[in-house]
C-alpha cells in the first residue's frame, strides 16, 4: 500500500467537497467525464457491524444509525453514501408473509430477506387479467399479509365503489376483522411516513458534514414485468412453470403490470421531481431462462417498460443481479446514455467493452474480495477497474451489491483511497 | 420399460406423463419400472440441463411431474428404491439464509448422477451440518448460500465441523451465486462453484465416482 498516499480532499471546507461530490456524481450519471471516478457506498449492516449495534437496533433507532453513519463517512470518505436500501416498519404493522427481518422472524443479527410464495394461484390468472385490484384486495392481501384476512369477505369492489346506491354496503367495513386489518393499514402508513422523514434527516445531516446523497436512489421502485409476477405474486416456482404451461396467460398478465408500473412511476416522477426510476432485476440473469425463453418472457417486457420511461424523461437504472455476460448484447439495444446498471457478478471489464456507451455504469468492486483480500488485492483490482472502465466517465465505482457486511474496514479504506489515486481523469 | 412415458416427461409434456403413469398401473405395470423410467428421464433433463438446453423452468417442471408420479406409484411400491452408489452428500443452506432455489438444484443434479443425498433445508446451523456428519457419515458436505452474509456462515459451519474433529472425514464444497475463490478461501472449503454442474463434477472428482 502506498503509504505516502494523501487524500486529495484534505484540507478542503465542506461546503467545497459537498459541491464537488454533488458534480462528479452526476457528471456520471449523466455519462460526462468528472474529475475523478466518483465512489459510492452502500453501507448497509457494516452499520451495525462497525458501530457495535445489532441490525435490529439499526431500523430501531435511526438516530443512532445515522451517528455511526456520519462516523463512517468521515472515516472513509466516499463521494456519496447511504445506510440502509429498506425498513421494515410497514411489513411489521400488516403482517407481510414474504419478507423476514432481523428481530422478527430471524434473530436481532440476521440479514433481511425476501420469502417468495405463491400467493397467486394458477387458477387465480383469469381473475387477475378480468380486474386485477378486486382481486388485488379480496384474494391477494388476505393471502399475503397476515392482518388483511378479513378482506376476503368484502363484496366486490365495484359494489362499494359506484355511488350513492351502494353505500348501504359500507357496513361491510365495520365487520371486526376488516376493522383490524384498516388499523394495520393505517399503522403501516404511518411507519412508512416516519422511515420517509428520517431519511429526509439523514440526507439533510449527511449533507451538513459534505456528503450528498445518492440522487438514483429518490425515484420510483418498479419491476421488470417478468420479475413482479415472480417476486410477489406467483413466486419462482409458479412462474417457471407457467412459462411452459400457460405461456399466454402470463404474457397477458405482464402486459397489465407494464401499464401501471409505467402510469406510477411517470405520475411519482412529476409529483417528486426525481427524474430516476430504480428496476431490481432477478429473474433475467444468465441462468434462471434460456435465451429463447428470455427472449420472449422477459426482455421485450423489461425493454418496453425501459424506452417508455426514457420517453417520459426518467432515466431508469437496473441492477443487474446474478451474472449478465450471456445477454449483455441484449442491454446494448436500450437508448443510448438513458439508462443505468449497477453489475453484481457479470465480467464487469466486459460490461464496460459491451455497454460503456449505452448506459452509466456502477460496480467494480467483489463484496468478497472487502471481506476477505489483502489490500494489495484490493488496491490492483481498483487500479484495473479504473484504468478499464473509467474511460470517457460514466463509471461509478460500488461493490457487486450496494451492501458492506462483512467487509474488513481497512480494506474499505484501502478502496476508497485507492480509487481516488487511480479514477482520476 | 415405457419410451413413451421416459420421453414425455423429458420433453416437459406432464400432461401426457401422468396419464401414461396411470395406464401403465391400471394395466398392471411394475411400479418400480415406472421409477425406473422417472429416472431415465431426469438423466435426460440433467444432461440437457448440463449442455445448456434445459434451464430452471424445466428442472422444476420436471420435478413437479416426478412427484405427482411418484404420488400415484409409492403407494404401490413393497419394497425401496435402489441404492445409490456415488456416495453420500450432505447438503444445507448456511445459517441466516434461506435461499433454496441454487441448493434445490444441486441436490436434483447430485441425485441424477447417483449421490445420495441428504438435503438439511436452510437456515442450517452449524452445529446441525456437525450432528448429521456424525449420524450420517457423508463424504461430502455441500454449504449453499446466497446472501454475502453467508460467506461469514460458512467459514463459521467450516470451524464448527473442524472443533468437532471431523474436518477429514469429509470434503466440503460451497456455493452460490456471490462465491468466488476468494470465498473459498475465506470459509477454507475444499473447492466452490456457481452452478449445479461444477457440484457434480467436484463430487465425482472427489469420491472417484464416474
Amino acid at each position: 500500500m502506498s503509504q505516502t498516499f494523501i487524500d486529495p480532499d484534505a484540507g478542503k471546507s465542506t461546503e467545497q467537497l459537498f459541491a464537488e461530490r454533488s458534480k462528479r456524481i452526476m457528471d456520471a450519471f449523466q455519462m460526462k467525464q468528472p474529475d475523478r471516478i466518483p465512489i459510492m457506498l452502500g453501507l448497509g449492516y457494516l452499520l451495525a457491524d462497525m458501530g457495535g449495534v445489532t441490525r435490529q437496533e439499526l431500523y430501531e433507532n435511526p438516530a443512532k444509525s445515522l451517528e455511526i453513519q456520519k462516523k463512517i463517512a468521515l472515516d472513509f470518505q466516499p463521494d456519496t453514501l447511504f445506510g440502509l436500501f429498506s425498513y421494515p416498519g410497514a411489513s411489521i404493522a400488516l403482517g407481510d408473509q414474504m419478507t423476514k427481518w432481523p428481530g422478527h422472524g430471524l434473530g436481532p443479527n440476521g440479514s433481511f430477506q425476501f420469502a417468495e410464495q405463491e400467493f397467486m394461484k394458477p387458477e387465480d390468472y383469469d381473475a387477475f387479467l378480468d380486474d386485477t385490484a378486486d382481486w388485488a384486495i379480496r384474494t391477494y392481501l388476505p393471502r399475503a399479509f397476515s392482518t388483511l384476512k378479513g378482506f376476503s369477505a368484502l363484496p366486490p369492489f365495484q359494489m362499494l365503489a359506484f355511488g350513492h346506491y351502494y353505500l348501504t354496503n359500507l357496513p361491510a367495513f365495520a365487520a371486526p376483522p376488516i376493522v383490524e386489518g384498516l388499523k394495520a393499514i393505517s399503522k403501516g402508513i404511518q411507519a412508512t411516513l416516519e422511515v420517509n422523514a428520517g431519511v429526509m434527516e439523514t440526507i439533510k445531516a449527511m449533507a451538513e458534514i459534505g456528503f450528498p446523497f445518492p440522487a438514483i436512489l429518490t425515484g420510483a421502485l418498479v419491476e421488470a414485468p417478468f420479475d413482479f409476477m415472480s417476486d410477489t405474486l406467483r413466486g419462482m416456482r409458479g412462474i417457471m412453470v407457467d412459462i411452459h404451461r400457460r405461456p399466454e396467460k402470463l404474457l397477458a398478465a405482464q402486459e397489465k403490470v407494464l401499464r401501471f408500473e409505467l402510469e406510477f412511476a411517470v405520475n411519482l416522477s412529476k409529483a417528486t421531481g426525481s427524474p430516476y426510476a430504480f428496476l431490481p432485476l432477478h429473474r433475467g440473469s444468465d441462468g434462471f431462462m434460456s435465451l429463447p425463453q428470455f427472449e420472449k418472457f422477459y426482455w421485450p417486457q423489461l425493454k418496453s417498460l425501459m424506452v417508455q420511461l426514457v420517453d417520459n424523461g426518467i432515466t431508469p437504472w437496473c441492477f443487474y443481479e446474478g451474472v449478465w455476460d450471456q445477454r449483455l448484447e441484449y442491454l446494448a439495444e436500450l437508448p443510448k446514455g438513458k439508462t443505468g446498471g449497477l453489475f453484481q457478478s457479470s465480467d464487469i471489464f466486459k460490461v464496460g467493452e459491451v455497454l460503456g456507451d449505452t448506459m452509466f455504469i456502477m460496480g467494480g468492486m467483489p463484496n468478497s474480495l472487502l471481506q476477505g483480500g489483502t489490500v494489495e488485492q484490493v488496491r490492483e483490482r481498483t487500479k484495473q477497474v479504473c484504468e478499464k472502465l473509467g474511460k470517457g466517465g460514466g463509471f461509478v465505482m460500488t461493490t457487486g451489491v450496494l451492501e458492506l457486511e462483512g467487509s474488513d474496514p481497512k480494506l474499505i479504506k484501502a478502496w476508497v483511497d485507492a480509487t481516488k489515486e487511480f479514477g482520476v481523469y | 420399460m415405457s419410451e413413451k412415458l421416459i420421453k414425455a416427461i423429458a420433453e416437459m409434456d406432464d400432461e401426457q406423463a401422468i396419464t401414461l403413469t396411470k395406464e401403465l398401473l391400471s394395466q398392471g405395470s411394475d411400479p418400480m419400472e415406472i421409477l425406473g423410467d422417472c429416472r431415465s428421464a431426469m438423466e435426460i433433463v440433467g444432461k440437457r440441463f448440463e449442455e445448456g438446453e434445459y434451464f430452471i423452468s424445466e428442472l422444476i417442471l420436471a420435478g413437479e411431474t416426478l412427484t405427482a408420479i411418484s404420488g400415484l406409484v409409492k403407494p404401490l411400491l413393497k419394497t425401496s428404491q435402489a441404492e445409490k452408489k456415488g456416495g453420500k452428500v450432505i447438503i444445507g443452506t448456511v445459517k441466516g439464509d434461506i435461499h433454496d432455489i441454487a441448493k434445490d438444484i444441486v441436490t436434483f443434479m447430485l441425485d441424477v448422477n447417483g449421490f445420495e443425498v441428504k438435503d438439511l433445508g436452510v437456515d442450517v446451523a452449524p452445529e446441525i451440518f456437525v450432528e448429521t456428519i456424525k449420524t450420517d457419515q457423508p463424504e461430502i458436505v455441500a454449504l449453499s448460500g446466497f446472501l454475502t452474509l453467508a460467506h461469514t456462515s460458512m467459514k463459521e459451519t467450516v470451524d464448527a465441523i473442524k472443533t468437532a474433529g471431523l474436518r477429514e472425514k469429509v470434503k466440503i464444497m460451497i456455493g452460490g451465486g456471490t462465491i468466488d475463490a476468494q470465498v473459498c478461501n475465506f470459509a477454507k472449503a475444499d473447492g466452490w462453484g456457481t452452478d449445479a454442474m461444477t457440484a457434480v463434477s467436484l463430487a465425482k472428482q472427489w469420491t472417484g465416482a464416474n
